[in-house]
């Protein structure tokens, strides 16, 4: 199936260059009961100690080629491949995985479902234990991955207590104690908080700084671009439309692959905002010091930019005196919540106005989804301490609580509870002694509202992520609440898919609808809430403008949060002050204007 | 956060003998006994046994606070609750009439029936006392290691059990967000017992999509690091059996064989 290779690979080489350790030709995937291939067509090779990193839009087949590296698909996963993979040069669709375990290592998206044993020194033994090393030899393995990344001192603890950050890292050291020279990673750190990218980054840091190479498919650029050499881009169907240094593909090319729907680290898709206002930029930034530095030696474009007022902050302060006159919705007073024998808010007081667009944010365990979860009575709050539109939300039955404020769950799946859209969504509707056409009429223009108007009669789980996402936004808002809370809505996925559901929200706050959203995605919160409010050990430790917010980098620090990277690169810039103190893309864009 | 089981608890290394011994012999000396008492139909002889088990764990196991209330509050408590529960349910025309303890109007509680429902409740807590011999000095992950290697278990089997533990937490965490997200939504709400099997057959499909999405997740990450590979793998904790197993369960043979002939609880 897969022999046929044009241009005998593995002899010609010239002298001095170093064998590739992966090599992928004209590779195409088929899943089983799938009728397109994706990826399409896809070729790059790995260098020893090359750090590649995958783009490409949503759903071009990143994930389904980081599987095929080590031969989990076809040999594991059933799908039809044909193209060449090579490891080393043995041929990863015949190669037992199991052999090809020892050449590549594989970090995936979800740390918990990397987690085999029992203490953190048996996990990342349990590779060598697998490939019958002695005894001696496994410990010795595992003892240099683990000091490696950091988890010696932590070797007999239980994975389950490492942040997920640690648990990443758990997964690295894992991979390197198989001895491979190339490690894989799937959107390893999608589901993490900023304090635990920062830490995934620093062991990968360390791991190229031992020599190996690395294959990233990653929506975090801003992470990624300072330790990646070579970028390799899919188009839409997967097919491979740049293979270049970074300078060649990022730099050069960076309209090309934002048109494509690839993302670009902030801070270039910042400078492309310039360049279109007619800023001079020709070599593009990448990072936030970039963009800082270029800005310090660039002059603005004539007519000025940078000494006209500036739209932005006036736009906030504006909003913040609209608030003080609007009508509060939610009054959190004095609210103390227990979960089993733990306190895990302590005499928390919030207001939150009509129309607003709140994010809460926080280290894990910081208490955000109990404050979310009790001001929609997911978990019943005590008497008196939240009122929702004037009542007490502990005296409101929750059938009822559910029309004034609705809840969405991290995972969508969770809150399904019919067995077509239609009836999901009409479930709602029920018990309010409308007809059935009213009902069928509400249901219907809900289905229109959220663009799943062809798929009333398919069962909910049938749905891809952003159906099943939008279908609960839509459960929450049927009954016609006003007030919509997200539990970390965008957990897990992949950056296009985080920010359709954010222009949903956003479209929906400008309608009215209050909008509370718990996140640890701080880029997200940056361009789209108004307000940020801090949660810290169970109290509200800051409560915001977002962009007030933003600009205390050691309260950030404190609470397990790091600062976005546009604010990061724009509020150090000396040259051009209505620029420093921007957050916001569209800010930045107006400040232009 | 909701109470879970964590089976990988880190407990502190036992220092009781019975932590020295091979899992198996915990399993296999008891046995003999356990499955024979289910016959028996007297007070002495699970009385017999319930003693010699609580000699063992008392003397081979560390006594913890958690042990210390098993045996002395949670075991009497119940076998005495079981009891006198099933002394009220024996059927009072096949039981000794000689004494009467109790009469409600025309029911009378016999001495025989009192009788009959404590030896069931004392044979129920000797067998669990047995039980715990082996229950509370083993961890999960020795039993594997010791069915694997002295049984022959299949270690594909026997390691992926072990990984399917790490399930359970991470599910008892799931179904209570599955539960609150539809107390939310309102489903099936109502009392009775329909609406309690309707409420939780709607959490078994969410259940089993997070489920089978895990396990398959879990299962890609062992591949990738080589489950499998070989028809045996390095154990790095090696669970041999010794002549102790042997003199262990030979012992708890005999002492069993000894009181089961002495107290001989069947009428020929």
């Amino acid at each position: 199936m897969t022999s046929a290779d044009p241009g005998a690979p593995d002899v010609p080489l010239a002298p001095g260059t170093p064998p590739a350790l992966l090599r992928v030709r004209d590779v195409a995937i088929v899943h089983d009961g799938a009728h397109t291939a994706v990826p399409a067509s896809v070729s790059f090779e790995v260098a020893p100690g090359e750090v590649v990193l995958l783009l490409g839009p949503s759903g071009s087949g990143k994930s389904t080629l980081a599987l095929a590296t080590n031969g989990l698909i076809p040999q594991a996963v059933p799908a039809e491949l044909t193209g060449t993979v090579s490891v080393a040069g043995l041929d990863a669709t015949t190669t037992p995985v199991a052999t090809l375990a020892s050449r590549v290592g594989m970090v995936f998206q979800d740390p918990d479902a990397q987690l085999i044993t029992g203490t953190v020194l048996d996990d990342v033994a349990f590779g060598p234990e697998n490939l019958r090393l002695p005894v001696d030899e496994v410990l010795a393995r595992t003892e240099a991955a683990l000091r490696r990344m950091g988890l010696w001192e932590r070797r007999h603890e239980n994975p389950d207590r490492l942040s997920g950050g640690g648990k990443q890292r758990l997964a690295i050291a894992s991979a390197l104690a198989l001895g491979s020279d190339l490690l894989v990673l799937d959107e390893p750190t999608a589901n993490l908080d900023p304090a635990g990218i920062e830490d995934v980054y620093d062991a990968l840091a360390a791991v190229v700084a031992d020599g190996r190479s690395i294959l990233l498919v990653e929506h975090n650029l801003d992470a990624a671009v300072t330790l990646t050499d070579r970028v390799v881009v899919l188009d839409a169907d997967g097919r491979t439309i740049a293979d270049g240094t970074v300078d060649d593909v990022l730099r050069e090319r960076a309209e090309e692959l934002h048109a494509l729907g690839v993302w670009l680290p902030v801070s270039a898709t910042a400078a492309l905002a310039l360049r279109r206002a007619g800023w001079n930029l020709p070599r593009l930034p990448l990072t936030p010091t970039e963009l800082r530095e270029t800005l310090e030696a660039t002059a603005p474009p004539v007519p000025s930019a940078g000494s006209a007022a500036p739209d932005g902050p006036e736009r906030a302060t504006d909003l913040r005196l609209d608030l003080h006159s609007a009508r509060p919705v939610i009054e959190v007073r004095g609210l103390t919540l227990r979960r089993g024998r733990r306190e895990v808010l302590h005499d928390v007081d919030l207001t939150i106005t009509a129309g607003e667009f709140v994010a809460v944010v926080g280290a894990n365990g910081a208490g955000k989804t109990s404050l979310l979860q009790a001001i929609a009575g997911v978990i019943p709050p005590p008497r008196g301490a939240v009122q929702v539109a004037g009542t007490d939300a502990a005296r409101i039955p929750l059938r009822d609580l559910s029309r004034r404020i609705g809840f969405v769950f991290q995972n969508p799946e969770h809150q399904f509870i019919a067995h077509t859209v239609f009836d999901e969504l009409a479930h709602g509707l029920h018990g309010r002694h409308l007809t059935d056409e009213a009902i069928r009429e509400r249901t219907m223009e809900v289905l229109t509202r959220f663009g799943l108007e062809g798929k009333a009669d398919v069962h909910p789980f049938l749905l891809s992520g952003g159906q099943k996402r939008r279908l609960s936004v839509g459960t929450a808002l049927v009954g016609g609440a006003p007030i919509l809370t997200l539990d970390e809505p965008t957990f897990g996925q992949d950056r296009a898919r985080a920010d359709e559901l954010l222009r949903l929200l956003q479209g929906l706050n400008d309608d009215g609808t209050t909008i509370i959203v718990v996140t640890h995605d701080m880029q997200l919160v940056s361009e789209y809430a108004t307000r940020t409010v801090v949660v810290g050990d169970g109290r509200i430790v800051a409560d915001a403008p977002t962009r007030d917010v933003f600009a205390d980098e050691a309260l950030l620090r404190r609470s397990g949060l790091r600062i976005p990277p546009l604010a990061a690169a724009l509020r150090g810039v000396r040259r051009h002050p209505s620029l420093a103190g921007v957050t916001r893309l569209d800010d930045l864009e107006a400040a232009l204007r | 956060m909701t109470a879970t089981i964590d089976p990988y608890a880190v407990e502190a290394p036992s220092r009781g003998f019975l932590a020295q011994l091979s899992p198996l012999a915990k399993l296999a000396g008891p046995l003999p006994a356990m499955l024979l008492l289910i016959f028996a139909r007297d007070l002495a002889t699970p009385a017999a046994f319930l003693g010699l088990a609580y000699v063992l764990v008392l003397a081979g196991a560390r006594l913890t606070g958690r042990i210390a209330l098993l045996l002395f509050v949670a075991v009497p408590v119940g076998a005495a609750v079981v009891g006198l529960a099933l002394s009220l349910w024996a059927d009072p025309a096949r039981v000794d009439r000689s004494v009467p303890l109790l009469s409600v109007g025309d029911w009378t509680l016999y001495l025989g029936a009192v009788q009959i429902g404590l030896a069931t409740g004392l044979r129920l807590a000797a067998i669990l006392a047995l039980g715990f011999v082996a229950g509370l000095t083993t961890t999960g992950p020795d039993l594997v290691r010791a069915l694997v290697q002295q049984l022959r278990v299949p270690y594909r089997i026997g390691y992926t059990a072990l990984a399917a533990f790490r399930f359970v937490p991470r599910f008892g965490y799931e179904l209570e967000v599955i539960r609150q997200a539809h107390r939310v939504r309102g489903a099936h709400a109502g009392r009775g017992p329909f609406a309690v099997v309707a409420r939780w057959w709607g959490y078994i499909v969410p259940l089993l999509a997070g489920a089978i999405r895990h396990a398959e997740r879990v299962a890609l990450a062992m591949d990738a690091r080589a489950f499998g590979a070989h028809p045996d793998r390095t154990e790095r904790y090696l669970l041999p059996w010794r002549r102790r197993d042997t003199v262990f369960t030979g012992a708890l043979w005999i002492a069993s064989a000894v009181i089961l002939i002495a107290l001989f609880p069947w009428t020929l």
